[in-house]
């Protein structure tokens, strides 16, 4: 007979419809806008609508996620910021769409170069955020962000990140990538051991 | 519902704000127009797969009232340029941008999109759909994910409700000039560029010859 499968598949339509009043009940009107619950209706035991309603409620991003590139900085003890970068370009040399660009300066009174940049902006509308930029940095300076909302209406004005708004402390790095940090830091504190050792044996 | 259109200069009684709604025309006009935003049905690269994902149920942005995907310049309101921007596809964009009716809105989607993204300097590439058509909203991301791309569509609503109708373009007088459609050649010439070129060509000295050479 025809119309067997139309009837099927609108039958799935059917079922949502009537599990998603079903869970509703279930929940208690609770069954929006909180974490445990979007966790349970992503998950594979979900029933009825399954709908992220974005604003009010974001799916979580995984540790691995990477938007646009930020530079990370240390503060130091007066409070101000010590960029791990030192504008070796690196970055922008591996960048693929050569989306980045460091301004240098030399001390005015030795005439050396200042290992730190003295401005570094990205444009963001041309960053394909392939992350290739913090895999290659030496210094782990730059690192991919997670804050993907950042539609705006003016392209030149608003979307050519400079220095002050691509740094980040080092604090939000933790925060976003804990596992990637707890990492690292361990690499750097075996490295230090491993150079101590040496100076000893010296 | 009543909080988006009351206005804040109107005083309603407690008793009444379930029956009685003060606004103003610009108010009720704008909260229409941005429940009611219509984006064209079309997709140019791999951002047109996040943007399929947004129009899915696990998105949906039918619950900002933008469901129906019209596959006609003629019902839609907004054009969402998902993907990169050949030379050989952007007369057809403007051509589709010209089409459709008044108010229009255009939202860049992704790095290709709104600056040429990687391939800002390629052959082939147009960097950037804001060389030929105006862009109300950029994306960044590449691609952007569902919920960038979700975000991107608020702010447009934002910006909707900031318009009014005594200062949009497509309220004044003069009817508004269809943009020229850029024409391809062996590259894609701009004809708004066609009178500096002109310029350009007749500047140029020309090498003496002499006649019978």
């Amino acid at each position: 007979m025809y119309g067997i499968g139309l009837i099927k598949g609108l039958g799935v339509t059917l079922k949502h419809f009537i599990e998603t009043y079903l869970d509703d009940i279930r929940w208690l009107g609770r069954r929006y806008y909180r974490d445990e619950s979007l966790a349970e209706r992503q998950g594979p035991h979900a029933r009825g609508i399954f709908t992220v309603q974005y604003p009010e409620e974001k799916l979580p991003v995984p540790e691995e996620f990477r938007c646009i590139p930020f530079l990370v900085y240390e503060v130091g003890e007066d409070g101000e910021r010590l960029y791990r970068c030192t504008s070796c370009g690196i970055c922008s040399k591996v960048c693929p769409p050569q989306c980045i660009w460091i301004v240098r300066s030399n001390d005015p009174e030795t005439g050396r170069p200042i290992p730190s940049p003295t401005e570094f902006f990205i444009d963001i509308d041309i960053c394909m955020n392939c992350g290739l930029c913090a895999e290659y940095c030496p210094f782990d300076a730059i690192k991919m962000d997670h804050d993907y909302e950042l539609a705006s209406y003016d392209r030149l004005a608003d979307h050519i990140y400079n220095k002050e708004r691509l740094s980040k402390p080092v604090t939000y790095y933790e925060s976003i990538r804990p596992m990637n940090f707890a990492f690292e830091e361990a690499a750097r504190a075996e490295k230090e051991a491993a150079k101590e050792a040496r100076r000893k044996a010296k | 519902m009543g909080d988006d259109l009351n206005g804040p200069e109107y005083q309603v009684p407690e008793e009444l704000r379930s029956h009685i709604t003060i606004t103003t025309l610009d108010r009720i006009y704008n909260w229409g127009r941005r429940s009611s935003v219509w984006p064209m049905m079309f997709g140019l690269a791999c951002c047109a797969i996040e943007m399929i994902c947004v129009a899915a149920s696990r998105y949906d942005f039918s619950r900002f009232g933008m469901e129906v995907m019209r596959p006609s310049p003629r019902q839609s309101d907004l054009m969402i340029v998902s993907g990169t921007v050949t030379k050989k596809m952007i007369p057809q964009i403007v051509r589709l941008y010209n089409q459709m009716p008044e108010p229009k809105y255009v939202l860049a989607m992704g790095a290709c999109a709104s600056g040429g993204g990687p391939f800002k300097e390629g052959y082939n590439v147009v960097s950037g759909v804001d060389k030929f058509i105006p862009v109300d909203v950029y994306v960044p991301g590449c691609p952007p994910t569902p919920q960038a791309l979700l975000n991107g569509l608020i702010k447009l609503q934002e910006k909707i409700d900031t318009q009014s109708i005594r200062t949009v373009r497509w309220y004044k007088r003069e009817a508004s000039e269809p943009i020229p459609i850029p024409i391809l050649g062996p590259d894609l010439i701009d004809p708004r560029d066609i009178p500096i070129l002109d310029a350009k060509r007749a500047s140029v000295v020309k090498p003496d010859v002499p006649e019978n050479s």
